[in-house]
């Protein structure tokens, strides 16, 4: 990394950590991505999108950010590759995924998503099951089974990271509205849980849930694939369903 | 949706270790009414969703009327009143998430049967190219 490029790095982290000025963590995540996607493609082709993996990579450089002390003396490129790659790694060993996904069927998950994009562009619309078949060179029944197994994993919240709320995604863009959507005096159903999503996945179900937007435009304001979407809705209902399982009778939000 | 020629019953147990039997199902009779991608996610959803309300224990009785135009979907009966409470809200205000609203947004329709026997029967009907 030239010289140039650390010395503004350095003075990104001063002001990030010294001064408090997030726009400067923001910075030094946007600065670093292309270091995160380039780590991700190691492990490409293992059966998970590879925009799953630069987004779990992207906790790890958040998380290097965050504990770089200034005093270090190595770049924090050098501090984060680490970070990311172990990320990377523990994403994929707790969810076991490999062992128990035959190959044919991981590999076909990980193209899915591409092909869906493609199509939604080429088409304008949402794809059908026969389309994304005949892109793939594939049957229907066997995009059936490997769209199933994408939903049979648990994705990572990519806002969870070591400070708690105060951690912002690099990935999200939430706007005015979130506020109003938390601000609700009725509680039912799953509503009360909401505060215990992360921002992003919020935003995702404000969009989806109180806009009406369907996965695609949501995919493309977040700049996600709409499998992701797909994923994160899901997921998020679910920890919604649960929590409120959990939580004991009156301790609403 | 009116013509309905060919339909699909199947009994399921309501523990989540069989969730993803049901997606699957579903996944492959909307295939062949050609939903869109996202339209079965959504269909997917709403029943996901109805039988994550109704508990884990017994089994649950689902059948797919299948149209040229879409699906309609029966599920139950179903003995939760938090399913019954849930879906008998009245209007949603916005920001509020509730499995009324929620299947609002996924299916194009639905409403609640009675059984016969106190307990209720979900309808749920999703039509093909309105996503």
């Amino acid at each position: 990394m030239p010289e140039r490029a650390r010395g503004e790095d350095r003075e990104l982290l001063r002001r990030y950590h010294r001064d408090g000025d997030t726009a400067a963590r923001e910075e030094l995540i946007q600065r670093h991505l292309p270091l995160v996607r380039s780590l991700a493609r190691r492990y490409a082709g293992r059966g998970e999108a590879l925009e799953d993996i630069e987004q779990v990579g992207a906790i790890g450089l958040i998380k290097a950010i965050d504990r770089f002390e200034l005093e270090r003396e190595v770049s924090l490129a050098t501090y984060a590759t680490p970070n990311v790659v172990g990320e990377i790694k523990r994403h994929f060993r707790d969810k076991g995924w490999a062992i128990r996904v035959p190959r044919a069927l991981q590999e076909l998950n990980a193209a899915m998503s591409g092909a869906i994009e493609r199509l939604t562009g080429r088409l304008g619309r949402s794809p059908s099951i026969a389309e994304i078949a005949e892109e793939l060179k594939t049957t229907p029944e066997e995009v059936i089974e490997a769209m199933e197994v994408g939903s049979a994993y648990s994705t990572v919240s990519l806002s969870a990271g070591p400070g708690g709320e105060e951690e912002l995604d690099p990935l999200e863009t939430i706007g005015d509205e979130d506020v109003e959507f938390e601000r609700s005096e009725h509680r039912a159903a799953l509503e009360p849980m909401l505060d215990r999503l992360a921002p992003r996945e919020r935003e995702i179900l404000r969009m989806r849930f109180e806009e009406g937007l369907p996965q695609t435009q949501i995919a493309h304001r977040v700049g996600l694939s709409q499998m992701h979407v797909s994923r994160l809705i899901r997921k998020s209902l679910s920890t919604m369903r649960e929590e409120m399982l959990r939580a004991p009778p009156g301790a609403s939000a | 949706m009116s013509e309905h020629q060919e339909r699909i019953d199947l009994d399921a147990p309501l523990s989540g270790d069989f969730q993803a039997v049901v997606r699957l199902i579903i996944g492959g009779i909307a295939e062949r009414v050609d939903f869109a991608f996202e339209e079965i996610d959504d269909l997917q959803l709403a029943v996901e969703r109805l039988l994550a309300e109704a508990g884990q224990v017994g089994s649950v009785h689902l059948s797919f009327e299948v149209g040229e135009r879409g699906i309609r979907a029966h599920v139950g009966p179903l003995s939760e009143s938090a399913v019954a409470d849930a879906l008998h809200d009245g209007d949603v205000q916005p920001g509020h998430l509730t499995l009324r609203r929620i299947l609002q947004t996924v299916v194009d329709s639905f409403g609640v049967e009675e059984s016969g026997d106190g307990r209720i029967v979900v309808r749920l009907e999703k039509l093909k190219g309105m996503a």
